[in-house]
């Protein structure tokens, strides 16, 4: 797929409206939820983590709900899955298709081909993950609730960074490789491996999921400010993964 | 253009072996050699597209420093691989490719498209071969530099277009540029160059002027037998005055007369009684890539 300003407005535009259906979809269910949180509760049980999760939902009410189903399950799943995609196909595409030559050949300078690669990326996958926060307020209006506009807006830019880090690591793969296919299956059934070990109790916390579940968030909002023992390292990585991407997109070769 | 002791290496394979070349402002040489015999790979170097392993470039004035970007600035390029952005229309992938060049690049590459009969409006992927080289001529033609390196321009181009786009270059080579011309055939470029670079295996086996090698060419006899006809040293009976050189290959014979007058040398050939008899004769109408495989046993010219 062609790279250009119009392509990445499109793909962004793209996730925003998957993502924003899935929490249209969310807090057009929150009465129904609401009104059967004790069966759910009942059928949760039996899985700690599952209850832990419906437990957090119960005590923060509609903040928590829209937290797990918003941040937690659409933007952590679905963005994962949308940054390892957009990554992979961003050089190693390149290569593949056999485009590479004419897109370096231009007197441009591979620093700046590279990182508006890298910039466009992450605006398709980070950009909508505010802009569908950002309708939260007016979508909790119908049933007469409300969040905090910068609570939301702290919660997207955890979000983001833990976004940022897996799109960038997937980068730095694709500058190394010319198998945008390969790169797509092992990061993807590498996310959802983890993903899964959120789920399972005594390993749950070998899984990267922890950085970005209902508790990291809540903590946001009840302390009006962002956990930063947990961004920094992620954005640490989203910076190192960038350089090292640099390093190895300047020797490339087409 | 210049590059001083230019070695490049894909892992185990040496694609270019050490290569020295000047190539003074203005003119068009061609790069001419087989497939596989390390054109694309030295005008990748030229471009800054490889990274230098091993030797100096030069172009235009400016060493090849970084990612070469300010050797690009001053050169145009045409990659001889034709993988496009199919699904952009031929404006949008002219635009796409006259990126960072100068105000007005992109109107005279749509000039020369127009000229070129090349359909902007179209999408790539319904293009012809033919046509996505054409689209990349004109993105290396248009631009105001002083130096292009196109790779395999007229491969795929029917005998008019190839004509055509010839004249661009020629008309483009008298305005003062100097042009790099790569071509694995050379009868499709060589009207145009006036300088001639023979590369194979990686290694620069002639360099000399069109018209020293079309000169040559006028003193080549090329002998054809039947199958088997020849015997060991056979041929040593045309040796003798007049004959630079007698090249057995197969149940062929090239030689290479000293001078333009053939008749001494086909008189001794009458006289050999004990050579079989040819069954052709060739002399002034052999094309300088049959001289060149000739010469250096280069194959697929």
């Amino acid at each position: 797929m062609f790279k250009g300003t119009r392509g990445y407005i499109t793909y962004g535009l793209g996730f925003f409206v998957v993502l924003e259906i899935m929490l249209v979809a969310a807090v057009y269910w929150w009465p129904t939820f609401e009104e059967n949180l004790p069966s759910i509760k009942a059928i949760a049980a039996p899985i700690q983590m599952l209850s832990d999760l419906v437990d957090q939902v119960d005590q923060f009410g509609v903040s928590g709900y829209i937290v797990g189903q918003h941040f937690f399950k659409g933007c952590s799943a679905l963005g994962t899955a949308a940054a390892v995609l957009f990554a992979a196909n961003s050089v190693a595409g390149e290569a593949h298709r056999g485009t590479m030559e004419i897109w370096l050949a231009r007197p441009v300078s591979r620093t700046r081909l590279m990182t508006e690669r890298w910039l466009g990326g992450l605006f398709v996958v980070v950009a909508p993950v505010f802009l569908t926060s950002a309708t939260v307020p007016a979508l909790l209006g119908m049933f007469d609730k409300t969040m905090d506009m910068s609570d939301l807006m702290r919660c997207s830019l955890h979000m983001g960074g833990f976004l940022a880090a897996i799109y960038s690591v997937s980068f730095l793969w694709s500058c190394l490789s010319s198998e945008p296919m390969r790169i797509s299956f092992v990061m993807l059934f590498l996310s959802v491996m983890v993903f899964a070990l959120y789920l399972v109790e005594g390993v749950t916390h070998y899984s990267l999921y922890r950085l970005v579940e209902i508790k990291v968030f809540m903590r946001i909002i009840t302390k009006d400010a962002m956990d930063w023992p947990l961004l920094a390292p992620m954005l640490a990585c989203t910076v190192l993964a960038y350089g090292l991407s640099l390093r190895a997109f300047r020797r490339r070769v087409p | 253009m210049s590059v001083h002791g230019l070695e490049h290496r894909f892992g185990a394979t040496q694609a270019l072996h050490r290569t020295d070349l000047e190539i003074p402002a203005g003119g068009v040489v061609g790069l001419l050699g087989p497939n596989g015999s390390g054109k694309s790979t030295l005008m990748r170097l030229l471009t800054g597209l490889v990274p230098l392993q091993q030797g100096k470039v030069n172009v235009d004035g400016v060493p090849m420093a970084g990612d070469g970007l300010e050797i690009r600035r001053r050169t145009t390029y045409a990659p001889g691989e034709l993988h496009l952005y199919s699904e952009l229309k031929g404006g949008e992938h002219l635009r796409f490719l006259l990126r960072g060049r100068r105000d007005g690049s992109f109107d005279r590459a749509r000039s020369i498209a127009g000229e070129l009969g090349l359909p902007l409006d179209r999408r790539v992927r319904e293009y012809s071969h033919g046509m996505k080289r054409q689209l990349l001529f004109a993105a290396a033609i248009a631009p105001d530099v002083r130096v292009r390196i196109l790779d395999e321009i007229s491969e795929g181009l029917d005998p008019a277009k190839r004509s055509q786009v010839l004249d661009l270059i020629d008309a483009d080579a008298a305005r003062g540029t100097t042009i790099l011309l790569s071509s694995h055939h050379l009868g499709e470029v060589d009207r145009s160059c006036q300088r001639l670079v023979f590369l194979n295996a990686g290694r620069v086996v002639a360099d000399e002027s069109s018209e020293e090698v079309r000169r040559r060419a006028g003193r080549l006899v090329r002998l054809r037998f039947a199958p088997g006809a020849l015997t060991p040293g056979s041929t040593g009976v045309l040796q003798g005055p007049g004959v630079e050189s007698v090249e057995e290959v197969e149940d062929r014979v090239n030689v290479m007369l000293s001078g333009d007058d053939p008749r001494a040398f086909l008189g001794r050939l009458a006289a050999a009684t004990d050579l079989p008899a040819p069954t052709s004769v060739e002399h002034g109408r052999i094309s300088l890539g049959e001289l060149y495989r000739a010469l250096y046993g280069v194959e697929g010219t």
